[in-house]
């Protein structure tokens, strides 16, 4: 079948403009069992707290479209920080360890070791980010049923985007200590689209490390950038640019610009690398839709926008951007 | 040309707000409903929904067409509006119209300004696989997963002002 091509008008462009945009910025519907804003902002905050200062140990599971993976994980506070490491129990051998002087991966492949410095400490149940209270702004936060996760009882916390620029979760908070059993992500229509769920765990016991209480001497990849070399007229609600450096990518000559926008839960990357050739304008998309990307050009460089977010956030930040004037 | 509230009455408004035919306070009047009344919000979902489909233009966002069936699901009726037949000018400035009634209405605790994206064109037309491996993995030092390469579809998409 030959594909058609579909191009819209000059007519029908802004009709579809206005649609979209008005679709995405209309806030969730007024419901009474939404959690007031103080509320919501004090259980997300608790929850953030209880994955980082709580020790635990324990093995849980991840789970997006048909692929599956265990990891066990070890957590231990350490002053107001933590301490992690999580191993792959299957596949490649991995670890990522989390201290507070930063985050390393180390991946065991074809006899040989290698370690790279991670830009972020970021895992679960370790999900919310450290002032959690402005997500209230950005999602509608309600209670849901009593489960039971790895043997212990928890209530469901549903957090549903207050417009299309993110993804829902439901989050399954330890009935005491509040700390997340369960994280699931779901569509606008409240399909997973990916889920971690602990399969055993064992709550405050001071689980022994095998880090070291530094890391191994690893040369940081990543350094900050100096001057920016796009502009970003305007960004999602709630998002903001948290992260900017250039950096080399794996199996990838030369550098690239790694900026990150990020609401606290959600997280979209900019990469940024010089382009001999215009590009032309490709969309991408994951197949079960979690994982959105646009590639572009911008002035003289090649732009890449890529996140686990709808598609609206990616094409927002993407269309925003300009070349700011002469060359880097 | 712009219409005046006092000419419009019901599914006259939604239609004329999609067209961008509203003045300005009409317009502002009539998104401040929308942030509040649930039944309007799904029947100017429902509008939008069915001029895309008139026109034979394809679903260009997946999340747009979800939510606009779920609200299908929950309608007994569905009402087409009627064609008008004067001619349509495109009106940019209700993009951004649109946009500020919203944040400055419904967005109190975030004063931006609205989103002035140019449209964006998709063409449901496969191209190669682009290699987004190293991106995938540079990302998920910020992403929940430590998983492996997802499968992904690529499509070519026409953008405004490419180029620049």
């Amino acid at each position: 079948m030959t594909p058609r091509r579909f191009v819209l008008s000059a007519r029908t462009a802004p009709r579809r403009f206005t649609c979209l945009v008005v679709l995405a910025l209309l806030p969730l519907p007024a419901a009474a069992d939404y959690l007031p804003r103080h509320e919501a902002a004090a259980l997300l905050q608790r929850m953030a707290d209880a994955s980082r200062r709580l020790a635990y140990e324990g093995v849980f599971v991840v789970q997006s479209g048909g692929e599956m993976q265990t990891l066990a994980i070890s957590n231990r506070p350490i002053g107001g920080a933590k301490e992690s490491r999580l191993a792959a129990m299957d596949g490649v051998q991995r670890e990522v360890r989390c201290t507070q002087t930063g985050s390393l991966s180390l991946v065991s492949e074809g006899g040989q070791l290698r370690m790279e410095r991670r830009l972020n400490s970021r895992h679960f149940p370790d999900l919310l980010p450290q002032d959690a209270t402005p997500l209230a702004n950005w999602y509608g936060v309600r209670l849901g049923e009593f489960a039971r996760v790895a043997g212990l009882d928890c209530r469901q916390v549903e957090l549903t985007p207050r417009d299309g620029f993110r993804w829902g979760h439901v989050l399954c908070a330890e009935k005491d200590s509040a700390l997340p059993l369960k994280a699931v992500m779901v569509n606008e229509r409240g399909k997973p689209l990916m889920q971690y769920a602990f399969a055993e765990i064992r709550l405050g016991s001071a689980p022994r490390m095998n880090t070291a209480p530094t890391l191994p001497e690893v040369p940081d990849s990543a350094r900050p950038v100096v001057g920016d070399s796009v502009l970003v007229k305007q960004l999602p609600p709630g998002f903001s640019r948290v992260t900017a450096v250039r950096r080399t990518l794996p199996n990838r000559p030369g550098e690239v610009e790694h900026w990150v926008f990020s609401d606290g839960l959600t997280h979209v990357s900019l990469f940024l690398e010089n382009s001999p050739r215009p590009v032309e304008t490709v969309r991408g998309q994951s197949k079960q839709g979690m994982i959105h990307l646009l590639t572009r050009q911008v002035g003289p460089l090649r732009a890449t926008i890529l996140g686990d977010a709808p598609w609206a956030t990616v094409e927002a930040i993407a269309m925003n951007l300009e070349a700011r004037g002469g060359e880097r | 040309m712009t219409l005046p509230a006092s000419q419009l009455q019901g599914d006259d408004s939604l239609s004329a707000l999609i067209d961008g035919e509203l003045d300005d306070d009409t317009a502002q009047r009539l998104l401040r409903r929308l942030g509040t009344d649930a039944h309007e919000r799904d029947r100017f979902a429902q509008y939008c929904a069915i001029g895309d489909a008139l026109r034979g233009l394809p679903d260009g966002d997946p999340g747009f067409t979800a939510r606009v069936m779920a609200a299908l699901e929950h309608e007994a009726t569905v009402l087409a509006p009627l064609r008008r037949q004067r001619d349509r000018r495109p009106a940019l400035w209700l993009a951004a119209a649109t946009v500020a009634a919203i944040s400055w209405g419904l967005w109190h605790s975030d004063p931006r300004q609205p989103l002035p994206s140019p449209p964006l064109a998709s063409a449901p037309m496969l191209v190669p696989a682009v290699d987004a491996t190293a991106y995938v993995a540079a990302h998920q030092d910020f992403a929940q997963a430590v998983m492996a390469m997802p499968e992904m579809q690529f499509t070519r998409v026409s953008l405004n002002g490419d180029g620049r």
